[in-house]
């Protein structure tokens, strides 16, 4: 119960009588207390989730300090097998150090995309305005010399302007592109469709191709860590590109999905909520 | 370039010791490296203490440093270096693992010389090492003694 009163006066001063009022407070009582409990459980949430991202940066720090070191042993010391006394070995032993060369390097590339992968979830976004259709322009010139003797057909629609985190969205874009090119490669002639569409609350960009596509069976492994639809002897790549592209797009409470069909092409979307301004 | 300058190596890993010579032994320089295996023994060289009191009074040419090592790290070093008077013009090259940017925004505000992450690859290692250390121990003039 809350109690009140109130002395009423008359017009000379005099205290003429009490007028009190009681309210049942239990609901509002009832209220703060949960409140109370609520703010409590996500500060304990909150702390928690720092100290799990103290955790992973240590984490990363060691698997890139720890790991790279015997990795770089590993390399040096083949090396400088391969170097002084290949000549000496017969065929088997030098198939042998091949292997141990290659898969030592296949490690440190996984090590290498892992690390990246991390310091990407643990990277707060700078946004600022970004031309997407610069961003992708510039892209995709990076890729220009390493398919000059491949015929691909690009379409470009008009894009827009999204408030953004530049250098997370570059690589938004060298990933979609990339697997782009790649999963054409076998074609005659490659398309590569780039669109956006909108609607009230967000842009939903593109990016289709007439490549090598995948099996929807596998859809739910696409954006996984170092999954893979494809053997690597046929399209090279540590299956880190996606997982990345998924993690950027939720960092800016954006989705990505795709659709595809095998040998016929493939086509991934992704969202980004639009900024105030633009909503009005 | 006939008076070698001495290169003090700061190294706790004996791997990464030997591979670092290797890599350098084409060239002269490898004979006036001094190797030393962590922070502690390091500051001990510089300073005239322990093991090295009674060494010839000369300020290496240049410091090669690995960030971590047990006892005292590399940036723990970099930090003493950069507070003793007699030390502190001495250019230092942080030779380290990986590329962790919490590292390189702290040595470059403690006034380092050089970052540079060793290269899984031998061959890119390699030469890491042999650029760095060519650089910094025969084109570059030391700071006056």
């Amino acid at each position: 119960m809350l109690m009140s009163g109130t002395i009423i006066y008359d017009s000379s001063g005099n205290p003429q009588y009490i007028s009190s009022t009681a309210i049942d407070i239990t609901e509002r009582k009832e209220a703060e207390k949960k409140l109370k409990e609520a703010k409590a459980e996500l500060e304990g949430r909150s702390y928690q989730l720092e100290a799990t991202n103290k955790e992973l940066e240590a984490f990363s720090y060691s698997v890139s300090h720890d790991l790279r070191a015997p990795l770089r042993h590993i390399n040096g010391y083949v090396d400088l097998l391969n170097k002084k006394y290949r000549d000496e070995l017969p065929e088997k032993a030098q198939h042998y150090l091949d292997t141990v060369t290659g898969a030592s390097q296949k490690m440190g590339t996984l090590i290498d995309d892992l690390l990246q992968y991390s310091r990407t979830g643990r990277r707060e976004l700078k946004r600022s305005e970004v031309d997407m259709n610069m961003l992708v322009r510039e892209v995709i010139d990076e890729f220009k010399t390493d398919s000059e003797n491949r015929k691909i057909n690009w379409n470009i629609h008009k894009l827009p302007t999204v408030y953004a985190d530049n250098t997370l969205f570059r690589q938004i874009w060298a990933n979609l592109l990339g697997n782009a090119v790649k999963y054409t490669r076998k074609k005659e002639v490659a398309k590569i469709v780039v669109g956006c569409k909108e609607d009230i609350n967000e842009h939903i960009f593109s990016v289709s191709d007439n490549g090598a596509g995948f099996d929807m069976k596998y859809v739910h492994k696409l954006f996984g860590v170092f999954q893979r639809l494809h053997p690597e002897t046929e399209f090279e790549g540590t299956g880190i590109g996606l997982a990345n592209v998924q993690r950027i797009v939720n960092k800016h409470q954006g989705r990505v999905w795709a659709e595809a069909e095998q040998e016929k092409g493939a086509i991934f979307y992704f969202t980004i909520p639009k900024f105030k301004e633009e909503k009005l | 370039m006939s008076n070698l300058k001495s290169i003090l190596l700061v190294e706790d890993n004996p791997q990464d010791r030997e591979l670092t010579l290797e890599g350098l032994s084409e060239y002269k320089i490898v004979n006036s490296i001094i190797t030393v295996n962590d922070g502690v023994e390091a500051l001990e060289y510089l300073q005239y203490e322990g093991k090295f009191k009674n060494r010839e009074k000369d300020n290496p040419a240049v410091i090669l440093l690995d960030i971590k090592m047990p006892r005292m790290d590399g940036i723990e070093v970099l930090e003493a270096i950069r507070k003793d008077d007699k030390l502190k013009t001495i250019p230092v090259v942080m030779l380290t693992s990986s590329r962790e940017e919490p590292d390189l925004k702290k040595c470059y505000e403690l006034g380092v010389n050089a970052y540079v992450v060793k290269p899984v690859d031998f061959t890119e290692f390699h030469e890491a090492v042999k650029h760095t250390t060519v650089f910094w121990a025969i084109i570059n003039e030391k700071p006056p003694s």
